[in-house]
């Protein structure tokens, strides 16, 4: 898969992002929302966020400050799918690290993640791997969501097989539990 | 007007402090010291650290003093079991993940940090590392971040966005993930950032120091084949004396050009010089621009750190800067040249070294245009590019002027005073002033009006430039010519002016900027710490030598008459524009 790593969001989006949102409270946070999704790879590329500060006057290292405070702002490319473990208290103690340590079998990504990173992306940017603190759905422990849809009760043999199923491009839809 | 006063009580005894104050500054106020470490008057009051708190009656918890207001009736109290056991684990957290090299350290023995751990009587550090050592930030040619020793308190971020507005820094991540950062990590060398250094001065650790080059420049001076001269900024004979142990602001000017001369270095001259040559090119400049109706207002360009501001920022008004170098950069030029040419020697044995009180001067003197002396020689004496010598070698601050004084034990003190050499350390009370805000502008009146007008200025010492307040404005009649004129300091200020110049509503003819807050007294390589009553004893002393001086007034220092008739020729003139003139870059934001 040929990736084109300098892909960036069209300026004249951005400016209806911003023209949109102008003078609301937290403007900032939903154009930066917005420009991401806006993003092929569901990123904040860097020109995107240099075009951001020098319509919106915000200065570049606030605009980093805040992209980096928030763990759903992605400053690298995305893969296609997004499985994203909750590794907060109550998915711990029913074994959310062993759904995490059955993803970071994709080549590379322990060694991601053992590196202090929060978030691994395949090479062929099919699937990005993240982990949160917590989804805030801790009496359905373990939570993973996959591509923004939560799924309660995960067992490893389940993510093991949608592992399988999203690297063969045919996702099972019926891995949420009964 | 009085200020409203309330009541309060601390520690069980009842006192009448200003009222609107914050506890701590209370307490301050009636002699109550409360232990602080990220707090930084006038600057910062992140509340980050947790070392200023206290008890008030009433609260659930402990307060912080820093952001909390004594209001009518408080009953504080600054020290108790629980308040001690907070403010010692709170400093054994951050000293968890810092590291503990005070011995090597660049700040040892000037260091908050370190005279916190002392005072709170910290004997051992029971909490464990948690945070992997960070990469140490070498990109800019004029400060090193070691973010190692950062102790998150936010001051640098504050003064660089509050005070500067050059917003080049800020926190990034979350958690123990936090650190300060450039955009992307990019290092300061790589993004807006205008190496004023107001960013080491507020450090209360050495997470962010100077580029260090005294090991270089010793090597210079005990290498026989060089011949190594210094030049001194005028804010250095006012904080030298600050950082070898005398009192706050005391004029040391002999001493320090003795000290200077027993570190090695052949000649002692004076930047006081080149900015009495700076004004000659400055005020004809102006005049000049005035006449043939140029572009205006003109704004000085001494200030590296202000000039670097406006070609990121402002880059589309670059030609309102004037072209004259900085003093530093004229005298490195001249050095090399005419200096050379007396001596008769090959310019590429001298090596210039400049003291400054700035640490933006380090990028400026590396800055590729800064050559000019090269140009000058490179046909004469048929040099190959390769042998190419920027005008100015080395940059050292106040603080590293002051290690290597002790490194070489040089007892400051107790030195004997001397002078200047000859003919390069010869100046004016009009080069003196210019490290105080107002100071280029005031020398500049000075000359240009007499000038212009033919008469002598009788009254010379022109109050209303000087102080600091943040913009100062006066109105000069030059022989029934009105001139409107104003002076900034601080790049926020500067700010002010040049977006009235970007929106056409400027009414001014001539303004002077200085990046640093009091000027270049207050400088980013200055001694650590910097306050405004600091500044104020270093103006003081400022305007006392100028006072002192026999002369006053640029155009009749008999050394700048004899640079012009021998080597000049004329203000402005072709020799002048090779050596003394440059141009700017748009840079723009990154």
């Amino acid at each position: 898969m040929n990736v084109n790593l300098e892909n960036q969001v069209d300026t004249k989006i951005i400016d209806e992002i911003i023209t949109k949102h102008k003078g609301k409270p937290g403007e900032l946070l939903t154009v930066m929302e917005e420009v991401q999704e806006a993003n092929d790879y569901k990123y904040l590329d860097e020109a995107s966020m240099g075009y951001i500060s020098s319509k919106s006057k915000v200065p570049l290292s606030q605009i980093y400050s805040v992209a980096t405070f928030y763990s759903f702002f992605n400053l690298k490319p995305q893969g296609k799918h997004t499985i994203i473990v909750c590794r907060g208290t109550a998915c711990h103690t029913k074994g959310s690290k062993i759904l995490l340590d059955d993803l970071t079998t994709l080549p590379g990504c322990k060694d991601a993640f053992d590196a202090g990173e929060t978030s691994f992306t395949t090479d062929d940017k099919l699937i990005t791997i993240k982990t949160v603190a917590c989804f805030g759905q801790c009496a359905l422990a373990p939570v993973v969501a996959v591509d923004g849809v939560i799924y309660s009760n995960v067992t490893s043999e389940q993510i093991k097989k949608l592992l399988e199923n999203l690297q063969e491009e045919n996702k099972d839809e019926n891995i949420r539990l009964s | 007007m009085e200020k409203k006063k309330i009541n309060i009580i601390v520690d069980g005894k009842e006192y009448q402090v200003t009222e609107g104050k914050s506890i701590l500054e209370s307490c301050r106020e009636i002699g109550i010291k409360i232990p602080t470490l990220c707090y930084l008057k006038d600057i910062s009051q992140n509340a980050s650290c947790g070392i200023c708190v206290v008890e008030v009656k009433g609260a659930r918890t402990l307060v912080r003093s820093c952001i909390s207001k004594a209001t009518e009736g408080i009953n504080i109290t600054t020290h108790s079991a629980a308040i001690n056991i907070a403010r010692k684990t709170n400093l054994e957290l951050l000293l968890a993940n810092h590291p503990k090299d005070c011995l090597i350290c660049e700040r040892n023995g000037n260091c908050e940090l370190q005279d916190l751990s002392a005072l709170l009587g910290i004997k051992e550090t029971p909490f464990e590392r948690t945070k992997p050592v960070p990469k140490i930030d070498n990109s800019s040619l004029s400060l090193i971040r070691n973010p190692d020793k950062c102790i998150l308190c936010g001051r640098c971020i504050a003064v660089c966005a509050d005070v500067q507005t050059v917003y080049a820094i800020d926190f990034a991540g979350r958690g123990l993930k936090s650190k300060v950062s450039t955009y992307l990590d990019q290092g300061l060398g790589n993004v807006a950032c205008t190496n004023c250094g107001q960013c080491a001065l507020v450090c209360p650790t050495a997470a962010i120091i100077e580029r260090d080059e005294s090991k270089e420049i010793m090597a210079d001076i005990y290498d026989d084949n060089k011949i190594v001269i210094v030049q001194t900024a005028p804010a250095i004979r006012v904080g030298i004396g600050e950082a070898m142990g005398m009192g706050e602001g005391e004029l040391v000017t002999g001493k320090m050009v003795a000290a200077l001369r027993k570190l090695g270095f052949s000649k002692v001259f004076d930047t006081d010089f080149a900015a009495d040559l700076t004004i000659m090119e400055e005020g004809f400049e102006l005049i000049s621009r005035i006449k043939n109706k140029g572009t205006l207002p003109m704004i000085t360009s001494c200030s590296p750190g202000w000039i670097k501001f406006i070609e990121h920022f402002f880059p589309k008004s670059l030609s309102h800067l004037s072209t004259c170098k900085s003093p530093q950069q004229m005298f490195g030029a001249v050095a090399k040249t005419y200096y050379a040419e007396k001596l008769n020697v090959d310019p590429r044995k001298i090596v210039v070294v400049s003291i400054m009180p700035c640490t933006a001067k380090k990028f400026e003197c590396k800055r590729p245009e800064m050559k000019s002396a090269f140009h000058y020689w490179k046909e004469k004496l048929n040099l190959p590019e390769k042998d190419s010598f920027f005008d100015v070698d080395y940059v050292l601050t106040t603080r590293e002027l002051a290690r290597m004084f002790k490194v070489t034990g040089v007892d400051f003190s107790n030195l004997p005073e001397e002078d200047f050499d000859h003919p390069l350390g010869i100046s004016t009370g009009a080069g003196v002033i210019f490290g105080a805000t107002g100071g280029v502008m005031e020398a500049a009146v000075r000359t240009a009006y007499e000038v212009i007008t033919g008469k002598p200025l009788e009254k010379i010492e022109l109050n209303v430039l000087r102080g600091f307040e943040g913009i100062k404005e006066a109105e000069l009649d030059l022989n029934g010519t009105k001139l409107k004129v104003a002076v900034a300091h601080t790049l926020k200020n500067a700010r002010v002016l040049l977006e009235q110049i970007e929106e056409g509503t400027s009414p001014y003819a001539f303004i002077e900027v200085m990046t640093c807050p009091g000027g270049c007294l207050g400088g980013g390589g200055q001694p650590i710490p910097t306050t405004w009553a600091i500044r104020q004893k270093r103006s003081d002393s400022l305007y006392k030598e100028d006072r002192l001086k026999p002369i006053r007034k640029s155009h009749e220092n008999p050394a700048i008459k004899a640079i012009y008739d021998d080597f000049l020729k004329e203000p402005l003139g072709h020799v002048s524009h090779e050596l003394l003139h440059t141009d700017y870059i748009e840079r723009g934001i990154y």
